[in-house]
């Protein structure tokens, strides 16, 4: 029975459809698992996944096949007859199923279910929220209760709008299930994982310290996966807002630099997107992909575009950027001081010796010609606004991703106002840079990436 | 679990020299090392470090790495030794041949003026920029670098990983201290050396000041070292010494004492504590420093190497096919028509009210109702069938079956979907492919009301 030093092994069952692969991948955290799509009956076959914690394997799950004929197959199992007027209990009366000619033919299917549910110490019984509570799902449950195995019910899609949760409570309480555990597969909530580990605990009580330690193992996991996507985004703004170019002062000259320092944001971008998706070990055609604000992998709308700044409200420095790509703003000392003013502003708000260093690069420029080109600040606001986004799908899988960027808290955090101290800091240090190649200051670049992605951290719990 | 030793700082920092070479130069071939790897300690940092080791051994990296160290540390021992004789020299310098006598506030200065200027400097640049280096510090980080030859990995990885981990101020700082002691230490024997063999005198010259400030100056300055036993010299010898050398053996000795005294108290010691401080910080850091598995390069081997799960692949194999009835319709029935519904959304209201005089036959859900109604069906087939079905369900192998048994005891079925405008398009789309596969036209499915109502009453036929 019951041997706390191996594996807990869960069969995770349900109708057909209900998004049982989902759940693996979900708790696997393994988007290739499995084959998903909204084709009823897509797993035929059994498949397993071992979770580990630290090494060590904890649990074993168990992708089955749909339950698809269950009101024919209680019939065919009440039907089994006792030998000389024997009482058949539940899992004798299944294994014996198993051991007859329908358990080959017309219900292989079931019978792998079943088989697979003997041989667990409990499984996950996946369902639907959309659906009615129908006579075949009670037909069902009917038949998986006979394998003498605990079943958690696990709500899926509980988000969605058609969703009767209280009806399924209701039905599954009228069978003798009451722990009941909300659990979308495709959009968990944040401590979702956690309360069906728990939940699961109470039924399988010789396991809980395996299962107390899968969840701090997990949570230990996602809290650093945390901090890691923040300190990619503090990467991303620490290299494009300190990032300084000299170009010529005439117009037209001047574009080529300008070009080039644009695509060289556009390409840093799209790497730390590209990042964040390896992190939360998203791949850009997963099918949960359409849940993120990304198209193929990548931002639709281009960073410089005013489409993208417009879509959030935030006002672009003055506009007129040297007839640059919008956002490529120009640090002009002589002929009126344009975008630039913002950055000179962080300059000398974080600056210190830097910034009188900086304003003798622009003294100098005026004297030779050559101007110094920076990231406008609103480019800045809407990188930081885009990436905290991503990070926060990607987080929930998705949840709240659907609709694109809205005017929430974030938004209103980063449309206006100052920029947050270490960024206007960076402003100033142009060797914290890697935008362009090698940082010349890899140290204080380090140091300025560490106290921006804490900045971010506090920001961010401000906005939940 | 089984854990060999910890992984030192050496193993990490080769970790990070292959992730280096790895992103310049492609992906060496792994395969022998991803396999011995995967049996350490399971931990992403221990596996990929293990790996780091094989491949390290094979292309000639952990060579390089240990070469560069050697350098660094002969370039060290270098400075060290020059630093000494520098100190050496400059306490001679300053002590003068015996001839002339020692103008001891000049002599002091010459010996600790560039040391407390640097320390001020240092301490400026460390607490307001946080470790920009100057001095003596640059010198050094100029210097690493250069001495890599063919090892660049070997060095950009030690500075990549102080960096992350914010040591490179304390590398740099045990450096300086180091050398600055080197030096103070040359100075201080320097000075043994020629009190020791020559005959000193000490005075002290001024233009504009007071005798009175060389007593406080002299007196204050060797109050710390008095501490320590060394000697000052008293008020009197002090003020005796001005302009002219004192020549009573013992102010002399006491000018000697105080002399040393100030470059152990002001000198030497300050360097050193501080040199053992930043070397205690230097390898605490080390100690604490672990590989940031999220980089590029370590993030996808920490996913290779470590996963949170692992696939046991498909332990019971499909069916290799299902058995699925198709539909066929009754030879024999009444000219009449029924109408059922299997399975609808208790929000939706059956029968219908357009049904009028066609035959309802309920609603089939549960085994007692499907067996009635199939039953009363079969006593009395029709000859169109109706069967209506929830579009926002999954089809599923049960309904079809029942479907397939209702149509046997009609002349001819058509199934009407419930609801489409509702459902999702891809569920419609599921249940038309599967009434497709157990024999329905596609004319025979329908998705409007009306039409389900046209056909079923034979309106549709005038």
């Amino acid at each position: 029975m019951a041997d706390p030093r191996r594996p807990v092994r869960i069969a995770v069952v349900g109708h057909t459809n209900t998004g049982k692969t989902s759940l693996l991948r979900t708790l696997a955290r393994d988007t290739g698992f499995g084959e998903v799509s909204s084709r009823p009956s897509t797993t035929r076959h059994v498949e397993g996944v071992r979770l580990l914690a630290d090494g060590e394997v904890l649990v074993e799950l168990f992708d089955t096949p749909g339950m698809e004929d269950p009101i024919a197959l209680l019939e065919v199992l009440e039907a089994i007859a006792a030998p000389q007027g024997e009482r058949l209990d539940g899992p004798a009366r299944i294994e014996r199923f198993l051991d007859g000619e329908p358990a080959r033919r017309r219900f292989e299917q079931e019978a792998k279910v079943l088989r697979q549910m003997l041989a667990s110490d409990a499984g996950f019984y996946v369902v639907d929220a959309r659906d009615p509570v129908l006579a075949k799902h009670r037909d069902e449950l009917a038949i998986l209760a006979a394998c003498a195995v605990p079943l958690l019910p696990v709500l899926n899609f509980v988000r969605s709008a058609e969703a009767d949760e209280s009806a399924w409570r209701e039905a599954l309480s009228r069978l003798g299930l009451h722990a009941v555990v909300r659990f979308d597969t495709v959009a968990p909530e944040r401590d979702g994982e956690r309360r069906l580990y728990e939940k699961l605990a109470t039924l399988l009580d010789d396991y809980r310290p395996s299962l107390d330690r899968l969840i701090a193992c997990r949570e230990r996991e996602s809290a650093e996966r945390r901090a890691d996507a923040l300190r990619l985004v503090a990467a991303l703004l620490v290299d494009v807002s300190a990032v300084r170019v000299s170009a010529p002062a005439d117009d037209e000259q001047a574009r080529p630099a300008v070009e080039a320092l644009s695509d060289a944001v556009r390409a840093r971008e799209q790497q730390c997107v590209d990042a964040l998706l390896a992190l939360y070990r998203f791949r850009s055609d997963d099918v949960d992909a359409d849940e993120l604000p990304l198209v193929e992998g990548r931002w639709e709308e281009d960073v410089f575009s005013p489409e993208a700044l417009r879509a959030v409200g935030i006002k672009l420095g003055t506009g007129a950027a040297a007839g640059a790509a919008a956002g490529v703003g120009v640090d002009l000392m002589f002929g009126g001081l344009t975008l630039g003013a913002a950055a000179a502003i962080g300059a000398l708000a974080g600056g210190g010796a830097r910034a009188v260093m900086h304003y003798g690069d622009r003294l100098l420029g005026a004297v030779t010609g050559r101007r110094t080109l920076a990231v406008d600040d609103a480019i800045l606001r809407l990188l930081a606004l885009r990436e905290l986004a991503l990070v926060a799908a990607l987080e929930s899988r998705g949840h709240a991703a659907t609709a694109p960027l809205r005017r929430d808290a974030r938004v209103e955090q980063w449309r206006e106002g100052a920029l947050t101290k270490p960024l206007e800091r960076a402003r100033a240090h142009p060797e914290w840079s890697e935008l362009l190649g090698e940082a010349e200051d890899a140290d204080g670049r380090a140091r300025a990436i560490d106290a921006l992605a804490s900045e971010l951290s506090r920001m961010e719990s401000q906005t939940q | 679990m089984n854990r060999s030793s910890p992984p030192s700082f050496e193993s990490r920092w080769l970790a990070e020299a292959v992730r280096q070479r790895e992103r310049a130069s492609g992906r060496l071939s792994d395969r022998e090392a991803m396999r011995r790897a995967r049996v350490c300690a399971h931990s992403a940092e221990t596996r990929i470090i293990a790996r780091a080791e094989l491949l390290g051994e094979e292309s000639g990296l952990a060579a390089a790495l240990q070469t560069w160290r050697a350098r660094i540390r002969a370039a060290a021992a270098l400075s060290g030794v020059l630093a000494f004789l520098a100190g050496v020299g400059a306490a001679l310098a300053a002590a003068g041949d015996g001839v002339r006598a020692i103008n001891v506030v000049w002599a002091l200065g010459a010996l600790l003026g560039v040391h407390l200027v640097m320390l001020v400097l240092w301490a400026g640049g460390f607490a307001l920029s946080g470790g920009g280096s100057l001095g003596v510090g640059a010198l050094w980080n100029w210097l690493a670098r250069r001495l890599a030859g063919d090892a660049v990995e070997a060095a950009s990885a030690f500075a990549g990983l102080h960096a992350r981990a914010g040591l490179v101020r304390w590398w740099l700082a045990t450096v300086t201290h180091g050398i600055w002691s080197a030096a103070l230490v040359g100075a201080l024997v320097g000075l043994l050396a020629t009190f020791l063999l020559r005959d000193h005198a000490f005075m002290w010259e001024t233009t504009l000041l007071p005798a009175e400030f060389f007593v406080g100056f002299v007196a204050a300055a060797g109050w710390l070292p008095a501490k320590l036993g060394f000697a000052v010299p008293d008020a009197a010898a002090v003020a005796a010494s001005g302009g002219a050398p004192f020549a009573q053996e013992a102010a002399r000795q006491a000018w000697a004492s105080w002399l040393l005294g100030c470059v152990v108290v002001y000198g030497l010691v300050p360097r050193l504590v501080l040199w053992v401080g930043c070397a205690l910080r230097l390898s605490r850091g080390r100690a604490e420093l672990r590989l940031d598995t999220t980089l590029p390069g370590f993030a996808a081997l920490a996913d290779e190497l470590a996963p949170g799960s692992e696939r046991m692949g498909v332990t019971d194999a499909a069916p290799a096919r299902i058995e699925i009835g198709r539909i066929e319709g009754a030879v024999r029935f009444a000219d009449a028509a029924a109408a059922v519904a299997i399975e609808l959304r208790p929000e939706v209201a059956w029968p219908p009210d357009w049904l009028g005089a066609v035959r309802d036959l309920g609603v089939a859900d549960s085994r007692a109702q499907r067996a009635r109604a199939l039953s009363e069906l079969g006593a009395a087939p029709v000859r169109r069938l109706l069967i209506a079905c929830d579009a926002r369900l999954s089809p599923d192998r049960g309904s079809l079956a029942l479907i397939a048994d209702l149509s046997r005891r009609a002349g001819e079925t058509c199934v009407w979907l419930v609801g489409v405008d509702a459902a999702d398009a891809e569920r419609v789309q599921r249940w038309h492919e599967s009434l497709g596969q157990i024999g329905f036209a596609d004319a025979a499915v329908f998705g409007a009301d009306s039409q389900a109502g046209a056909w079923v009453t034979g309106e549709d036929h005038g």
